[in-house]
């Protein structure tokens, strides 16, 4: 068994006790099917966990967490996450084209990109997104709140 | 007889306008670029692309998704030729003599084999496609509310054989799937569901948003977490690409044995590409009168792979384009492809809309004509792209994820649908559970609630109306077989990976072999 699978079932039976509580306000009629699904995960759930302790008892307990996380870099995992979070921000306000060619250059940059790479890579993704999104498919992107 | 023969013709004219022909083009390059990049794969590209196909005609878009799909399946075997690592999990088998015949200055013709078999394998598929479709729709259409409680219960239990690792773990995401498939209006009570305030909920969760964020963005984050390195530079070859007739000669019986297996796989739920590759390869290497050859750059070795997972794509079209079953991942997001298109999989696609599949049908069979030629005449090009960095792909399929998603209904909402299920991929993959088993039940769980709602309101109340056909309890058999054949499966592949003597292929086209230059 492993330690880390304690964090599956938590967060399975988070789910159920969620879904349970906004189940329980709806009226009757309609909470017949949900109440059918969540018993069906907290089973399921249940039953791993059966499994979980059967095999703790013949293989011992182990952590997981270098299986799971042992190629993990956080030093870049979490930058890049913070940059496509910091994206997505960026786009509502200053719209999308700034905010893509910002993300691009600052996310190749840090992942040590050479530079004509990164010219030609931004380059390619915007004109590509214009070419197939704005001009193809007539998507107007936004332009952010600073803008309008 | 007569009338499908007069759409098969009809379809052809159709797919040969030069939009389609364009689109067929277009979508068979880039597919075969998704697929001989390691990092990424068939399914993360077609999901990656989808939006795209919403302007087109619904024929147009299939054609593309379609081709997209046969393109990354082929596009596999560059990589795994060139610099020993499969693209996709599908061309594993290929790299076992590909990559030989490439040490041995045979680069070219393991490359000109491997297109030539594909294209024999993706073409012979289209026949089963044309035939045991229509017959499996007209039995769909003796189905009603029960059968299709069944139905979808049936689909529900293939997502423990697309479990790679824990049944039950695919059972759980299944369940998880389900439980977020009833948010939004319920659908005989006018009710909302679980919608936390948002009035863009009130459809459900946008499957479109959910493919995307679980396949490609996930995606992208398990490439982020881990060290950029650098591609082994691709094989430079002089030899020439062609197959002789010799060759062909030699090689015909060995790509029909995996066109079959290619194509029972494919039609099988829970199977697909990657045990077909490793099935096909070890049927080639048990009939061939050239066993010497095997382990030392064979021809048929990388004719048997290639052949037998480019036979799974018309296979596995059969049960998602008649049931709405459908078997893998890349076929679940076909199927998101086709719902947004308006359009519901079953026998309506062969009565109501039947000029348009058929048109898709033929589009398909071209597919593999445009994949012959872009793969032979492409292919020192293709090798090149296959060393693109991963440093690259990360922020760009970032970009695309969010665009795609945000072209759907112009809106921030889907953006962070899109992210939201973009970290539950993450992390589902972390944890061994099964982002296709979402999908699966995203896509299915509105069917089986109203079948069995519909049933029970009908009967009133009275669970009997179940069990009221022959249909419903051959569903029911199915089901059963549905969660037993992992434990079958997974015994099979075990022992032909054994028996090919290769490596167990990862579920995103991870490569087994990346040295640095």
């Amino acid at each position: 068994m492993k330690k880390t699978d304690i964090g599956v079932v938590g967060f399975m039976y988070g789910v159920c006790i969620l879904f349970l509580v906004m189940t329980l306000r709806l009226k009757k009629a309609a909470q017949t099917y949900p109440l059918f699904i969540i018993t069906l995960l907290a089973l399921l759930t249940t039953l791993y966990v059966y499994n979980m302790v059967k095999d703790a008892k013949r293989l011992g307990v182990t952590s997981g967490l270098e299986e799971v996380f042992g190629e993990t870099l956080p030093g870049q995992f979490v930058p890049v996450m913070a940059m496509i979070v910091g994206y997505l921000l960026a786009m509502y306000y200053i719209g999308f084209y700034p905010s893509t060619l910002i993300f691009m250059v600052a996310c190749l940059w840090f992942l040590k990109v050479p530079k004509w790479q990164v010219v030609v890579s931004t380059l390619a993704i915007v004109c590509l997104v214009y070419a197939a999104f704005a001009m193809f498919l007539g998507v107007k992107l936004p332009v952010g709140l600073l803008f309008k | 007889m007569l009338e499908t023969l007069a759409l098969m013709g009809s379809g052809f004219a159709n797919a040969l306008s030069p939009v389609n022909l364009f689109a067929m083009a277009a979508g068979t390059a880039i597919g075969i670029v998704i697929g001989c990049l390691p990092g990424l794969s068939a399914a993360m590209g077609v999901a990656l692309l989808l939006p795209m196909t919403f302007s087109m005609e619904a024929s147009t878009g299939l054609i593309v998704l379609g081709a997209i799909y046969c393109g990354a399946i082929f596009g596999g075997s560059i990589s795994a030729i060139l610099i020993h690592t499969p693209g996709t999990p599908a061309s594993a088998a290929t790299a076992i003599e590909g990559y030989q015949m490439t040490l041995q200055g045979r680069a070219g013709k393991a490359l000109g084999v491997s297109c030539f078999s594909s294209f024999c394998g993706g073409l012979l598929s289209c026949i089963s496609l044309y035939f045991f479709a229509p017959l499996l729709a007209q039995l769909a259409m003796k189905f009603g509310s029960p059968e299709y409680f069944w139905l979808s219960i049936f689909g529900l239990t293939i997502i423990a054989g697309v479990s790679s690792k824990s049944m039950i773990k695919g059972l759980m995401s299944g369940a998880l799937g389900l439980l977020l498939s009833t948010i939004g209006m319920d659908p005989m009570e006018g009710v909302k569901r679980f919608m936390f305030g948002q009035s863009s909920l009130y459809e459900g969760i946008n499957v479109t948003c959910a493919l995307i964020g679980l396949f490609s963005m996930s995606q992208a984050m398990i490439l982020a977490e881990k060290k950029i390195r650098q591609r082994a530079r691709a094989a430079k070859f002089q030899d020439k690409i062609g197959v002789t007739g010799a060759e062909v000669k030699r090689l015909t019986p060995t790509i029909l044995r995996s066109w079959i297996i290619g194509n029972l796989i494919g039609i099988l739920p829970g199977a697909g590409a990657s045990i077909a590759c490793f099935m096909g390869y070890n049927s080639a290497r048990q009939f061939s009168k050239h066993k010497e050859e095997f382990g030392h750059g064979s021809i048929e070795g990388v004719a048997g792979s290639e052949a037998a997972n480019n036979a799974v794509t018309g296979g596995s079209l059969i049960p998602m384009l008649t049931l709405g079953i459908p078997g893998e991942s890349v076929t679940a997001v076909l199927m998101g492809g086709l719902i947004i298109q308006g359009l519901q999989p079953g026998p309506e696609l062969f009565t109501k809309y039947a000029p348009m599949t058929y048109t898709f049908f033929a589009g398909f069979v071209l597919v593999q004509f445009f994949m012959l030629g872009i793969g032979i005449l492409g292919c020192r090009g293709f090798a090149q792209i296959s060393r693109l960095s991963d440093a690259i792909l990360i922020p760009s399929v970032a970009v695309l994820c969010v665009v795609g998603s945000y072209a759907i209904h112009k809106n921030f909402v889907d953006v962070v649908i899109m992210m939201i299920f973009g970290v539950l991929g993450y992390f589902f993959r972390k944890f061994d559970l099964n982002p296709a088993a979402v999908v699966l039940a995203l896509i299915l769980g509105p069917l089986g609630e109203k079948g069995l709602r519909r049933s029970l309101m009908l009967s009133g109340g009275n669970p009997a109306v179940l069990f009221s056909t022959p249909i419903c309890w051959v569903l029911m058999v199915m089901c059963i077989f549905g969660v037993l054949s992992p434990v079958f499966m997974a015994r099979m592949e075990k022992k032909t990976v054994e028996n090919a003597g290769g490596d167990m292929p990862g579920e995103t086209g991870d490569d087994p072999v990346r040295t640095s230059d």
